[in-house]
């Protein structure tokens, strides 16, 4: 306990220091001590000289007296920190660009973990998230990972495994919601009653689902959102037992009876969601589906204690495998694929956000051998400086620790500037990311301990990294040379052959990155020219939902289309206007499987299979997509005449390579016992759905007059004379006067949609490139300073060169060639390597050439550019060197 | 070497605390000269090496100091015990003897014999 005591003391005094009365008390011990000389009859001389002898030399009295009162170990770090500051303060150039350089290596890296922690380490805030765990089915035959799994799969997964404490199934909802004469469209999510249990979490009011809410025949029931219930019950209590209006409004399968009064029986509490909270502001039970072909669940499962995830894997590959015999029609190719539940919700950020975690590191490595670069041609300055403190007496250790605490610090103040961009970047591009991944939670991006404790270590090891190199080759044992020597040749040692490796590292690296930005860019310029297959300029597209029971029938569905497009062709600035269910570049697709009239099937359990679309009369014509063959849907045709489809060329070369498709006729499975007959009467030319980097898919369109398919979401298309968004007023009121319960989901102009669909490529294209112009600039920097340094440091030989007869454009050349030669070694080291590592890009963005030589070449050519300005100016001063001065500065 | 000196903090802070315990607050000077008269100046004190030894015993709390006016009108810087200081001094006393007491145990035989 003393031992405490004494030490806390101790540590009071090594922080902030009390001057002591340790001198006033050895003169007091002195005078007591000549006192008594004198009294014993000594002279005053004698007197004083033996008291002196008998307390001993007093500097190292005053020494041990000092070590006692504080902590030495941290007494000189105190004074290595001071030193540390004085030394930078003394330089603030110096101090200024290694600060600057590392806080943007630091900055980036802590922006980018801000991400990682909060999509993939922040624990979700559910009970015991270690053990929860999302089931995917997978699908061999179109390789998918992440299907989703059906009902009946979901049960036979639950009810025969013996990993799981408890598993639930939960989907998506959409319905319409009629607050006053608006009606508006909302998401929420249908769950097996155990959802919210397997979780962790129970509602703040009221009570979960239980198992007989499920039932069909029992009363309807609903569990709110927080947001929900602040928005529309005003966060009052008594919201519980009223009863609110869902109409479902993706009629797109099954389960019926959505349309029904659901009873408030819970409110969850305002930070439960699984997805993003405005997709699910509601809660209802999931109904039984039996159908095992039908997947649209994703499925959450809590591991017993002690299970592991591969243990749970295999427990669930074994029952797949059990399915797959009992039901070989539906189940033969399906599988599962089991996933922490953090990394599940965050999966489509993942790849892109370790990528992006490694081009960060790549930069802050090029700002280290910056800074380490800095360092050593400071070192060689500082020789004399280091020199003289060796020659008093300071151990090689006691200096590379100065050097040292001198780099961790420089660090430090970096990460700290870095930490303040980043955490402005973190949430700008959390606030983008989040538009377009839909990732979970990643809008929390912000500073907390994680991010703090990172920044930390990453700024402690940074400084750790570039100061340890220069600490160790400055004050290399043959320091003392140093002062003998006038101090120019002093830097004769090893200090520039590392110097120049440093740049050669650099240049490596920035070309690593430059190529991998180089090739983004290359497949978003590529995107952008790749024509859509529509002309998106002067369009307007508005998503529409028509909910199920008023819109269940084709007749109601028919008359409402009418009605909307008779009165917007009546719209001045309107030329022409069609309905369509997916429209292209919004990546939503929906394929049907149907069979061709007078033509086996490719196999007997397999029909043809092709993404399927209804659109109306004139939708070619509105969209701009040439009808290659036959013709466009026309405003004719309708319940009373023969049903039509339209086929795009992929469809037609796939199916009818030899012939024409007009005439024939496919076959449109419905219902189990009803299936519509199509003639086909057209081929139009192929657009891009999914993306302009996907190759376009087989599609067939059905007329939206005669579509016996009860989808529910609609985009209606709007070619206009003039700006599009101009007209946005006008056709909502329209639609709202066609019919007041279509909610409308979005108005958006169709260069909206294309810019939207390239939103994720030009996302990465602008952070790789924006690191990689980073690192060029660093490297480039650092290239220069070398140069300029040693151009300095060699004017005496450089003035004898001259006076030997050198011309000055041979020096100009001499240090030119230095500077390019080792920006080519550079590059073709960053060659080498940028072959492996441009490759991680490729699953990055659709459309990345790995190894593009064009680019390969562009960028090193850019680079070997880049270094030739960076040596020219040196260069130029060499070439500029006055022999007699130079040869008098001796 | 290093155990030597162990030995030696440790008895010089013992002989420190006993001193100020008979003699009542005392400063550095006086402290040494009892601690060399005490042992018929069979121990040569380096002065120096006292003060390091009463700051430590002061950071552990066994002493206190302040300064005042020695006998014959000299500032001086006067230490004293604590409580914790009294305790201390009884419990290592006690621990000597005990020490003392089994090296004599060692010793005591061969004187015997011989």
């Amino acid at each position: 306990m003393r031992r405490w005591r004494a030490l806390l003391r101790r540590l009071r005094q090594t922080l902030s220091p009390r001057p002591d009365d340790f001198a006033a008390e050895i003169d007091s011990h002195l005078q007591l001590h000549i006192d008594d000389n004198l009294r014993a009859g000594m002279t005053p001389d004698q007197a004083r000289r033996h008291a002196l002898i008998c307390l001993g030399g007093p500097a190292q009295t005053r020494e041990r007296y000092r070590d006692q009162h504080g902590i030495p170990a941290l007494d000189a770090l105190r004074q290595d920190l001071v030193s540390a500051v004085r030394v930078l303060r003394k330089n603030p150039g110096f101090a200024a660009t290694a600060i600057l350089t590392l806080a943007l290596g630091i900055g980036a890296n802590s922006a980018i973990f801000s991400l990682v922690n909060a999509t993939l380490l922040r624990p979700l805030p559910f009970k015991d998230p270690d053990r929860l765990v999302m089931i995917f089915a997978t699908d061999g035959r179109r390789s998918d990972r992440f299907d989703s799994a059906t009902y009946p799969d979901f049960v036979d997964w639950r009810n025969q495994n013996r990993t799981f404490e408890s598993m639930a199934a939960f989907a998506g909802h959409r319905s319409t919601l009629s607050v006053g004469d608006q009606t508006a469209l909302i998401q929420g999510k249908r769950v097996t009653p155990n959802f919210f249990d397997v979780l962790g979490v129970a509602p703040v009011l009221g009570r979960g689902f239980r198992p007989e809410d499920q039932e069909p025949a029992a009363n309807r029931v609903v569990i709110l959102s927080d947001g929900f219930w602040k928005r529309h019950f005003g966060g009052a209590p008594d919201a519980l037992g009223r009863t609110i209006r869902i109409s479902r409004a993706d009629g797109n399968h099954v389960a019926q009876g959505f349309d029904e009064l659901h009873t408030v029986v819970g409110i969850m509490p305002p930070w439960f969601h699984i997805d993003q909270p405005d997709e699910e502001q509601y809660y209802v039970p999931l109904p039984i589906d039996p159908s095992r072909g039908h997947g649209f669940l994703r499925v959450v499962g809590r591991l017993r204690w002690g299970v592991t995830l591969p243990h749970a894997t295999a427990d669930l590959a074994a029952i797949a495998d059990r399915l797959a015999r009992l039901y070989p029609r539906t189940n033969l190719t399906v599988g599962t694929h089991l996933m922490g539940v953090n990394d599940a919700l965050a999966r489509h950020i993942k790849p892109g956000l370790l990528i992006m975690l490694g081009v960060v590191g790549i930069v802050l490595l090029i700002a280290c051998a910056n800074v380490a670069g800095l360092m050593l041609a400071r070192g060689a300055t500082r020789q004399r400086e280091l020199a003289i403190r060796s020659a008093l007496g300071a151990g090689r250790g006691r200096l590379v620790r100065q050097l040292l605490v001198e780099s961790v610090l420089i660090a430090l103040i970096g990460g700290g500037l870095g930490l303040i961009a980043a955490d402005w970047t973190a949430r700008a591009l959390a606030a983008v990311v989040a538009m377009q991944f839909r990732v979970p939670r990643i809008d929390a991006a912000s500073t907390d301990v994680s991010v703090l404790a990172f920044t930390v270590i990453a700024s402690v090891a940074t400084g750790i990294c570039f100061g340890a190199f220069p600490a160790f080759a400055s004050t290399s044992p043959g320091l003392n040379d140093a002062l003998r020597d006038s101090g120019r040749s002093a830097t004769g040692t090893r200090a520039p052959q590392l110097r120049r490796a440093l740049v050669i590292v650099e240049i490596a690296l920035a070309l690593v990155l430059l190529a991998g930005g180089g090739m983004l860019l290359r497949a978003l310029l590529a995107m952008r020219a790749t024509p859509p297959g529509f002309d998106a300029r002067n369009m307007l597209v508005i998503d529409l939902w028509l909910p199920s029971p008023r819109f269940a029938q084709l007749q109601d569905r028919a008359s409402f289309f009418a009605a909307a497009l008779e009165r917007l062709r009546g719209l001045s600035g309107v030329k022409t206007a069609a309905f369509v269910a997916d429209l292209p570049l919004s990546g939503a697709t929906d394929s049907e499987s149907f069979h061709i009239v007078g033509r086996p099937d490719p196999s007997p359990d397999r029909p043809f299979n092709a993404g399927f679309n209804i659109a109306s009369g004139g939708y070619f014509r509105t969209m701009g997509t040439p009808v290659r063959e036959g013709r466009d849907f026309l405003d004719s045709d309708g319940p009373a005449t023969p049903d039509v489809a339209i086929v795009n060329e992929s469809a037609a070369r796939a199916w009818w390579p030899d012939g024409s498709p007009l005439g024939q006729q496919i076959l449109l499975p419905i219902t189990r016992t009803t299936s519509q007959l199509l003639t086909i009467v057209g081929v139009a030319a192929d657009v891009r759905h999914v993306g302009l980097a996907v190759p376009p898919r087989r599609e067939v369109f059905v007329h939206s007059m005669q579509s016996q398919l009860s989808w529910a979401h609609f985009v209606l298309a709007v070619r206009t004379s003039s700006a599009p968004n101009a007209l946005a007023d006008s056709v909502r009121a329209i639609l709202r006067d066609a019919d007041a319960n279509v909610p409308i989901a979005r108005i958006a102009s169709g260069d909206d949609v294309v810019a939207r669909s390239m939103t994720e490529p030009r996302l990465y294209t602008f952070l790789v490139g924006t690191f990689a112009l980073l690192a060029g600039a660093l490297a480039a920097i650092g290239l220069y300073g070398l140069m300029s340094y040693s151009v300095s440091q060699l004017s005496h030989e450089i003035g004898i060169r001259v006076a030997l007869g050198a011309s000055r454009a041979d020096i100009f050349r001499l240090v030119l060639a230095q500077g390019v030669a080792l920006a080519a070694v550079g590059s073709v080291i960053g060659l080498a390597c940028g072959l492996a590592a441009t490759r991680a890009l490729v699953g990055l963005i659709k459309g990345v050439r790995p190894n593009d030589p064009v680019t390969l070449i562009v960028v090193t050519g850019v680079l070997l550019g880049v270094a030739l300005l960076a040596s020219y100016v040196p260069a130029r001063r060499a070439a500029r060197v006055d022999p007699a001065v130079a040869l008098r500065a001796e | 070497m290093k155990g030597k000196a162990d030995v030696w903090q440790g008895t010089l802070a013992l002989m420190v605390l006993k001193t100020l315990q008979l003699l009542g607050p005392m400063h550095g000077y006086g402290i040494a000269r009892r601690i060399e008269q005490t042992s018929a100046h069979h121990l040569a004190v380096n002065y120096g090496t006292l003060y390091p030894a009463l700051l430590k015993l002061e950071q552990e709390g066994y002493i206190s100091s302040a300064w005042g006016v020695s006998d014959n009108n000299r500032k001086a810087k006067y230490y004293r015990l604590t409580r914790a200081g009294r305790k201390q001094v009884e419990k290592e006393a006690r621990e000597w003897e005990r020490t003392t007491a089994i090296l004599a145990r060692f010793l005591q035989p061969e004187e015997e014999t011989s």
